[in-house]
């Protein structure tokens, strides 16, 4: 029995269950071969034991952290909008008058949400996807992957953000500065709470076979991964060219949908195997 | 039983083991043994991780009590998992006779 539980402790941390989870399946196990030696046997190998746990919970786990990511991550999203819709009415002034640190911090602020949008809706639709109480390990990697990346870029927006209505404090309304500042401030705990089931999540590691799908699995139809990622880049350049053509400026909407096709192409290249978007 | 007919079931058979009262682990493995004269040996590496499992879903919870001076992890159904229960109970109740219907 002392030989099964030794083992087993090293195969629970193997698969990433450590701590109070760890002890408690320990003293489980020990409190039930107590009462039943013979059931040594039917407890299987320590090996797989660990790994069923891992796969059991790790499921539910990732699956728990990715929607628990996307309510903080819409909060955090809210605060955004509010933010940057409002601006207009706070007399912000153009970003070329901006102090430097604010003007680095910009296209920050653009590329970020975006991510974090994206990796967060892409986390969402996987774990809506694929309700199995067990998944494949690669699987449960994509989904924390994802889930971390939205996390992560939700962070830099909040922390963007807030260094933009500080460096531009002088500037602008104080109520825009101050509804800005308190909105961040807010998100950044929720973010930082949601961050730590994810954290939980990505540390289980069962062996479970099987591979993780791509983004077309998550769509729901099937194409070329680059030909779709160049047809999505131009529609999204298209849309701020227009926009920026309908406020009378398409020279700068032609430089802005350019910048935008080329970062959402960036990000794909970049992105696109580690969050499970093509194989 | 061939252990891949039991897999569909375990859930629901865990739950209704604790129906009449909280249970350990190894309660929950006898009752089962015990109830169903010994066709339903669900091995002990099947039951931990489903307990565990259920707990997760919020159908069953469970704290460490001493009895006999050993601490034991005891298991109960929470207003969820009984509500579960009955859902399923009802469903197996029409399968089953369906089942009975068309084979006797």
């Amino acid at each position: 029995m002392r030989a099964f539980l030794a083992e087993l402790s090293r195969e629970l941390e193997q698969v990433g269950i450590r701590g109070r989870l760890r002890r408690r399946i320990l003293a489980e196990s020990e409190d039930h071969l107590r009462s039943d030696p013979e059931a040594l046997e039917r407890f299987g190998s320590p090996a797989a034991l660990a790994n069923t746990f891992a796969a059991e919970l790790g499921a539910r786990a990732s699956r728990r952290a990715a929607v628990g990511a996307f309510a903080a991550l819409a909060f955090a999203g809210a605060v955004f909008a509010v933010s940057f819709l409002s601006g207009a009415f706070a007399g912000q002034p153009a970003p070329d008058t901006w102090p430097v640190l604010a003007q680095l911090a910009l296209p920050v602020l653009i590329v970020a949400p975006q991510v974090s949008f994206v990796a967060g809706s892409l986390a969402l639709v996987r774990v809506l996807r694929r309700r199995e109480p067990v998944l494949p390990s690669s699987e449960l990697t994509v989904i924390c992957r994802r889930t971390g990346v939205a996390l992560i870029s939700g962070l830099v927006t909040m922390s963007v953000l807030a260094l933009i209505a500080f460096e531009l404090s002088a500037d602008v309304a104080a109520w825009w500065v101050a509804l800005t500042l308190i909105g961040t401030a807010l998100a950044t705990p929720l973010l930082l709470l949601a961050a730590l089931p994810t954290s939980s999540a990505a540390r289980l590691h069962p062996r479970v076979a099987g591979s993780a799908g791509d983004l077309f699995d998550d769509l729901g139809f099937r194409t070329d991964p680059w030909r779709f990622a160049g047809l999505l880049a131009t529609g999204l350049g298209l849309l701020v060219f227009l926009a920026a053509a309908r406020q009378g400026d398409p020279f700068e909407g032609a430089l802005n949908g350019a910048a935008e096709a080329l970062a959402c192409l960036s990000g794909f290249a970049v992105f696109g195997r580690y969050l499970g978007l093509r194989h | 039983m061939r252990s891949e007919v039991l897999k569909g079931h375990v859930d629901f058979l865990i739950l209704a083991t604790l129906r009449d009262g909280p249970l350990h682990g190894y309660g929950v493995v006898e009752k089962l043994r015990g109830a169903s004269h010994g066709v339903f040996d669900l091995a002990e590496g099947t039951v931990y991780p489903a307990l565990y499992r259920l707990e997760a879903a919020a159908l069953l919870s469970s704290k460490w009590t001493t009895a006999g001076g050993r601490r034991r992890r005891v298991y109960q159904l929470t207003k969820r998992g009984r509500t579960e229960l009955e859902r399923e109970r009802k469903e197996w109740k029409a399968f089953s006779l369906a089942v009975k219907a068309v084979v006797t």
